[in-house]
């Protein structure tokens, strides 16, 4: 590619002027020509709302600190699909503890720039940031802590972790009717939690920031 | 790099450390009629300050081994064990830990089990038979007996022979929140059928503290936690103990 072209679609990019290049086809619920009475419109409007709600992706996940493998769906929204919301379920075997659980996630992704390479088949997503919240499945842990104890025994919970992360991706962006997906993406994530986060900072001696930080590896399938 | 939760419970490196730890005092004191060892007590999330008591300790030739009173987590998540048990694994002297109300927290007693061993156990030193007990009840909240007599009555059975002595250890002594306090009398009484009882020694109270705790004679000493940069210091000679505090 034309190196002088590649720095300046890069800093347009980065300027979020152009729109992400890919978006070659949009999938839309299709308003009938006339809509005749309300209940056609409710009807209509009742279709639009729940068709909003599907997800526009999928993913796979491998470690992150939310599960061995995890698997969830969500939303990418915004001028440029630079937000994302992503659910996620994760499974953690359970290793030297009693029994393998379950976890959940929430989480909310920020990818500022997306940087076209290969004849836009191919982008870069330099940086990805963003937190999600981790709730794991057992009864081991608590949300507030039982009735037993004192009230404010311990001032946390167990069972909702906060964490932070940072990462980068790789999408391919397929072509042609027949493709399956619209586009897949590679990524990688370091995030850290809140108590992990604290600890680093009333620590300075013992503990570094690569102690704190834990990597996880995904692939996202864009469906639409 | 890879964590596949903060509660994953996979532990890498030493395991097993009390028992590991407990055949080298046994075989390093076995006919030692004078020994110190220190106290340390929640360690909790100050890694920087429990690296400086071992530091500490280590400067020092006169002490034999170390007991932790428990707390060596806040949240009870398994990198926080493993860091404590590198930093202690610095010690040149063997240590052992107790479990603290919040190791039990998640998966905590889990991994706590499997890095350290179990939460009741016991050594001998000279002649003096170091009785180490899970006393947070509330964490256990019934599901298991805490604190445990059989465990207790099969320390009493089995007392070692060549030991004339007792000294007690737990995180939490009996009248705290932690204690199941219905059955703190039996507990004390318990205590004082074994072999001349010393003393008690525990944590959790985050101060220091010597009490004369049931006006019959049998004190209990609290160690501060590690923030206040205190350890105790116990000598075992064949007239009794002495304590003292130590800052650093």
């Amino acid at each position: 590619m034309n190196m002088k072209r590649l720095v300046f679609n890069i800093l347009i990019l980065a300027c979020g002027i152009l729109p992400c290049p890919a978006h070659t086809f949009e999938w839309t619920l299709e308003k009938p020509d006339t809509l005749i009475g309300k209940y056609e419109k409710r009807i209509y409007n009742y279709h639009k709302r729940w068709h909003n709600l599907i997800p526009t992706h999928t993913v796979l996940q491998y470690a992150g600190s939310v599960g061995a493998v995890s698997i969830g769906a969500g939303w990418d929204y915004g001028k440029r699909n630079q937000w994302e919301t992503t659910m996620m379920f994760g499974y953690l075997p359970k290793y030297n503890s009693d029994k393998s659980k379950i976890t959940f996630t929430l989480k909310q992704n920020y990818t500022p720039w997306s940087l076209p390479l290969k004849r836009n088949q191919l982008t870069v997503e330099p940086l990805t940031c963003g937190m999600f919240f981790n709730t794991i499945f057992s009864d081991e842990f608590w949300v507030e802590e039982p009735e037993r104890y004192p009230k404010g025994y311990y001032k946390f919970s167990t069972r909702i972790r906060t964490h932070l992360f940072i990462g980068q991706r790789l999408t391919h962006h397929f072509k042609g009717k027949n493709k399956r997906h619209k586009s897949i993406t590679a990524y990688y994530e370091l995030n850290t939690c809140d108590f992990y986060l604290v600890s680093l900072f009333t620590n300075p001696d013992y503990l570094n920031l690569t102690d704190i930080l834990h990597i996880g590896f995904g692939i996202k399938f864009q469906i639409f | 790099m890879i964590e596949y939760h903060p509660y994953d419970a996979r532990i890498d490196g030493m395991t097993n450390i009390n028992q590991c730890n407990i055949v080298r005092i046994e075989e390093g004191l076995q006919d030692a009629d004078t020994f110190r060892f220190a106290f340390i007590t929640d360690t909790q999330r100050w890694y920087d300050e429990t690296e400086d008591v071992v530091a500490a300790i280590n400067q020092r030739t006169d002490i034999d081994f170390v007991i932790h009173g428990g707390d060596l987590t806040d949240f009870g998540a398994t990198k926080e064990f493993l860091w404590q048990r590198d930093i202690l694994n610095g010690l040149k002297v063997p240590y052992v830990c107790l479990i603290g109300n919040h190791d039990c927290l998640g998966t905590g007693e889990e991994v706590f089990k499997k890095v350290f061993g179990n939460p009741n156990f016991s050594f001998t030193a000279g002649d003096v038979h170091f009785v180490c007990l899970n006393t947070n009840a509330l964490e256990y909240d019934y599901s298991e007996p805490v604190p445990n007599f059989y465990f207790m009555h099969h320390e009493l059975d089995s007392f070692p022979i060549k030991a004339k002595r007792s000294l007690f250890a737990m995180h939490t002594k009996p009248g705290d929140e932690q204690f199941n306090n219905n059955v703190s009398d039996v507990f004390q009484y318990t205590l004082h059928s074994f072999p001349t009882p010393l003393c008690c020694i525990y944590g959790h109270g985050h101060k220091l503290a010597a009490d004369n705790l049931f006006g019959d004679g049998l004190m209990y000493y609290q160690c501060s936690n590690i923030k206040d940069r205190i350890y105790m210091v116990f000598t075992i000679n064949k007239e009794g103990y002495e304590y003292e505090t130590v800052s650093f």
